[in-house]
């Protein structure tokens, strides 16, 4: 297993907005799909994943319903907003352009300059 | 939306707390459970699991409190936080808690008081339905112009009233000398005023031969027939005329003024052709019609007013009502307080101002003194804006403690309030505390805190941001922080002066008032107004014979040295206006005769008022059956005869067939108020005789008349033996007014009086106040200097140096900021030219007086803490720190 990448400030709210826009998850459940999708080579505290949620809810990027889980159990699933999904939409632009940016500068050779 | 939906979590979170950390709980209890279900899943013991699964997590009450946060809820948690810590550390410092809570209630106790009044009489719109359609008519209007206004103008519903016309009560016990108001039969439907009993005077009811009605107040109903319902449809005698009690108005109408004891309807007869286009000139009301503008309403009154002059038998001059304009009920029934409220609301904004400045001193000190306490909390990680925050919490706790205070002083207050102002402020009996007010008072308070909250707080956050914990005492802060303190009391000097010069202003213009010679002696004389019905003086020979009877039997009093009757009592608030024809003196055309004031007076009035005489005579008892003759007053002798003597000139009363004499002239006679002799309506000022022929414009001899009595005794006394000598003589006539001469001028001063007095506790509330301002920010000097003047003094500095040292500092501030109000009172007296009699606001003396005021106030608050300086023994001071 690759050593794991301590996640980069602001971009947890990123990848659950990505999350759960596959579909209604509850806390637990994003944090695994994160893991799985990056195949383990993020590090997620798991205590600041609800904060990071409550968040998201009281901006009305997403929204949270009780139901019931895999194991007939009570828990909180969260789907995204209309809003969530502009705004997930336009934060994955931005990092889109910042990393191409990023790398063009890291890319540079001592000739180009 | 977006807005909508954090207050809506906002608000869940807020409503539902419980429900919330319930949830909270559950959906975090199932993370872990969950994962340690995954973890025994891969094998691990369930203890074991258990132990990875929490550790993993992280703290769990530092994720809920993020959760909470995150929420938005920490708002009010930080606020209450706050709170209870600000009142711990208010608690703890009692002396500087109490000074600043006592200084803001001054503050804003003074003004929750005046701004009640200014509520009350200003902004409560008037007890009358839907009272944005009422206007007020700028001109007065005799009947004749009434009538014709009332059946053109079609953007308004007008009516006429005329306050203070005097009425008999009789019939019933003693009679009553009542204050009634004549009005239009639409008055009470213009005003959408119901009866409390009965009904109001319907239409057509001002008309001769269909007015014999009469309402009743609720206060005399309940005085003269205790609240009997059954009055109703009763015939009463007024003036010896009967007419009918068709209603009683409820306790709350008060219109015009609290005054008015009866309403009874205009007569208004055009075969009267004197009483109809010349006798009282009557203020107007309306309401406008659905759908008009009071700008359309303007216009059609000047219309209106451009054609009624056609109308009069006679030319009217072309000045009358040229100015004429409509204007808002409300704002033209206060016109004349208006200014005044407005500068006492100005007043005690400037004292709030300083209480403001006083108290953000006071705030400085105590930071000073707070700096580690605040340093500690920067580096325990609280925000600058937390800082901030937390002691803007803590001034605002400071400001509405102050503001409870000061609205338990303002109740006492406004009740001292409106015993002090004169009775008849308008709507002086409608002035109570309400929402508004509450409301008023609260917002002050709060801006008050943030206003001497914000600077300090600015300031010490910053303070410690720069020292932290690293310096004892003082650093950088310190130097920005003397000169804000200094800046502070720079502004309360600057204010003080300004509300000294205020108040001396209007002491000077008092005592100018005071001292005025009214031109007539006002010591043992005793007044009072003798009514009998004027149908009892249709018959003249009985109505003077009555008069002749009364003034012998009052003569007879025991002490009594003279009496004489007069029909307009100086100062007494009455005119009587009569036309006159001027030998000599030839009216334009286009113009009217001379309006002169008409005195009639019985032979030794002159002697009894000892109004001395300037040249001529005054009357004889020969005067009253001889050849007709008039006395005139300085003023008017020097208008009509300015190069010659107006002795032997004559006068005529208009429709008079005789011409007067004029025997005498006597010096001016504050007549009208202490300002003015006589309104600037009036062009001269005549005495007569009482005889058959000294009549007024409605060519009647007058039936009531003011007796004049000196006499050494007391008023109850004499009060009760006139009212039997009266009785006996015409058991209808009735006694009313009675009053001293000197109440009667006293009076006419009530309302600079209480200004004055408003002003100049105002001033020594400011002065005060700005005095403790130098102190502290001195006293916080010589504490912070000790050290350094300990060492001047170890180096051999004199104890006139040190003197000057701490001096120095005082008397600049008070130097700027007596500069800067000097400066500023040129500009602001000028409002207050209106207040002012025998004073300019720019008055030398006055200024001069007050800059000598402060210099020496100055100094005094100067020395206690210069003394402390120069008692600094050096070696304590350099052991100090």
């Amino acid at each position: 297993m690759d050593k794991q990448l301590d996640l980069l400030q602001g971009t947890l709210d990123m990848l659950i907005l990505k999350a759960v826009s596959l579909g209604p998850l509850h806390g637990y459940g994003i944090l695994l799909r994160i893991q799985q999708i990056s195949k383990d080579r993020l590090e997620i505290q798991q205590g600041s994943l609800y904060p990071a949620l409550y968040r998201l809810e009281h901006q009305g990027w997403i929204t949270s319903e009780w139901g019931e889980s895999e194991n007939k159990r009570k828990a909180k699933y969260y789907r995204l907003t209309a809003a969530g999904k502009r705004r997930l939409q336009a934060e994955a632009e931005n990092w889109n352009r910042m990393a191409d940016v990023i790398a063009g500068i890291l890319g540079t050779k001592p000739e180009e300059v | 939306m977006r807005l909508w939906t954090r207050i809506h979590s906002w608000l869940r979170a807020m409503l539902g707390r419980t429900r919330m950390e319930n949830e909270m709980d559950a959906e975090l209890r199932f993370h872990i459970e969950a994962y340690t279900e995954d973890l025994m899943r891969g094998g691990m013991a369930r203890e074991e699991a258990m132990r990875r699964a929490r550790l993993e997590f992280g703290g769990i009450e530092r994720a809920k409190e993020e959760c909470r946060e995150a929420r938005g809820l920490s708002f009010f948690e930080t606020f209450s936080q706050d709170l209870r810590y600000g009142a711990r550390s208010l608690r703890k410092s009692r002396g500087f808690t109490a000074v600043a809570v006592i200084t803001l209630a001054l503050g804003i106790g003074a003004n929750t008081a005046i701004f009640s009044l200014v509520n009350a009489v200003l902004l409560v719109p008037l007890p009358y339905s839907k009272p944005e359609q009422l206007v007020s008519i700028t001109g007065t209007y005799p009947k004749g112009a009434f009538v014709a206004m009332r059946n053109e103008l079609r953007t308004m519903d007008v009516a006429a009233y005329f306050e203070g016309h005097e009425f008999n009560l009789t019939g019933r016990g003693e009679p009553v000398h009542l204050t009634a108001t004549l009005v239009s039969a639409e008055l009470f439907s213009v005003l959408g005023a119901r009866a409390e009993l009965g009904r109001t005077f319907d239409r057509g009811e001002d008309l001769p031969a269909r007015n014999g009605y009469v309402i009743l107040s609720h206060a005399f109903w309940q005085e003269r027939f205790a609240g009997d319902a059954t009055i109703i449809g009763h015939a009463v005698e007024l003036e010896g005329v009967s007419r009918e009690v068709v209603g009683v108005m409820p306790a709350d109408f008060r219109f015009p003024s609290t005054k008015t004891q009866v309403w009874v309807p205009l007569d208004n007869d055009p075969r009267n052709t004197v009483a109809y286009w010349a006798g009282d000139f009557m203020p107007v009301i309306g309401r406008l019609r659905s759908g008009a503008t009071l700008e359309q309403a303007r216009a059609e009154t000047r219309v209106f007013q451009s054609r009624v002059f056609q109308l009069f038998p006679w030319t009217m001059p072309a000045s009358w009502n040229a100015d004429v304009s409509v204007v808002r009920l409300q704002n033209g029934m206060v016109a004349e307080v208006r200014t005044r409220l407005l500068m006492l609301l100005g007043a005690v904004a400037m004292i709030l101002m300083i209480a403001c400045s006083n108290v953000a001193n006071l705030t400085l000190s105590r930071a000073a003194t707070r700096e580690k306490e605040i340093g500690i909390r920067f580096a325990l990680g609280a925000g600058r804006g937390r800082i901030i925050r937390q002691l803007l919490t803590e001034s605002v706790l400071l400001a509405l403690a102050g503001g409870l205070l000061g609205l338990l002083l303002a109740t006492r207050g406004l009740s001292l309030l409106k015993t002090l102002l004169p009775a008849d402020t308008p709507r002086l009996m409608e002035v109570h505390m309400d929402w508004r007010v509450l409301v008023f008072t609260a917002g002050i308070a709060i801006l008050t805190g943030f206003l001497f909250g914000l600077a300090p707080a600015l300031q010490s956050s910053r303070a410690a941001l720069a020292e932290t914990l690293k310096s004892g005492s003082r650093g950088a802060g310190m130097v920005v922080s003397q000169r804000l303190r200094g800046g502070l009391v720079v502004a309360e000097i600057a204010f003080a002066v300004l509300l000294v010069i205020a108040a001396g202003l209007l002491i000077r213009s008092f005592s100018a008032l005071s001292h005025v010679n009214p031109g007539f002696g006002r010591e043992h004389i005793l007044t009072a107004r003798i009514t009998p019905n004027q149908s009892f003086c249709s018959d003249e020979a009985r109505c003077i014979a009555f008069y002749r009877n009364l003034l012998d039997q009052v003569r007879g009093f025991p002490g009594t040295s003279g009496a004489a009757l007069i029909n307009t009592l100086p100062l007494g608030g009455r005119v009587s206006k009569r036309s006159v024809d001027v030998e000599g003196y030839v009216v334009a055309t286009g113009q009217t005769a001379p309006l002169f004031w008409l005195n009639i007076v019985t032979p030794d009035y002159f002697q009894v008022m000892q109004i001395p005489l300037r040249w001529g005579r005054g009357f004889l008892e020969s005067d009253v059956s001889g050849e007709p003759v008039a006395v005139i007053t300085a003023e008017t002798a020097r208008r009509f005869w300015p190069k010659e003597s107006a002795v032997g000139k004559h006068i005529r009363l208009l429709n008079d067939s005789n011409w007067r004499t004029i025997v005498g002239v006597i010096p001016d006679v504050r007549a009208y108020d202490l300002q003015r002799n006589v309104p600037n309506w009036i062009d001269g000022v005549a005495y007569v005789p009482y005889n058959p022929t000294a009549t007024l414009e409605d060519k009647r001899v007058p039936a009531e008349m003011t007796l004049a009595i000196r006499t050494p005794s007391d008023e109850s006394n004499l009060a009760r033996q006139l009212s039997k000598s009266v009785a006996a003589l015409n058991p209808e006539a009735a006694v009313s007014e009675v009053r001293s001469m000197d109440e009667v001028v006293s009076e006419a001063v009530s309302t600079p009086a209480s200004t004055t007095l408003l002003f100049v506790a105002f001033a020594g509330l400011a002065l005060v106040l700005g005095l403790i301002g130098i102190y502290g920010v001195l006293a916080f000097l010589v504490s912070k200097r000790t050290r350094e003047i300990g060492i001047r003094v170890a180096l051999g500095a004199q104890r006139q140096d040190v003197l000057w040292l701490v001096m120095k500092e005082g008397l600049l501030l008070a130097g700027v900021g007596l500069a800067l109000g000097l400066a500023a009172a040129i500009g602001v007296t000028q409002f207050l030219a209106s207040e002012l009699y025998g004073v300019r606001p720019v008055d030398p003396l006055t200024y001069l007086g007050v800059a000598g005021l402060m210099a020496i106030v100055t100094l005094l608050a100067c020395y206690i803490p210069t003394r402390r300086a120069m008692r600094v023994d050096p070696m304590v001071a350099l052991r100090y720190e």
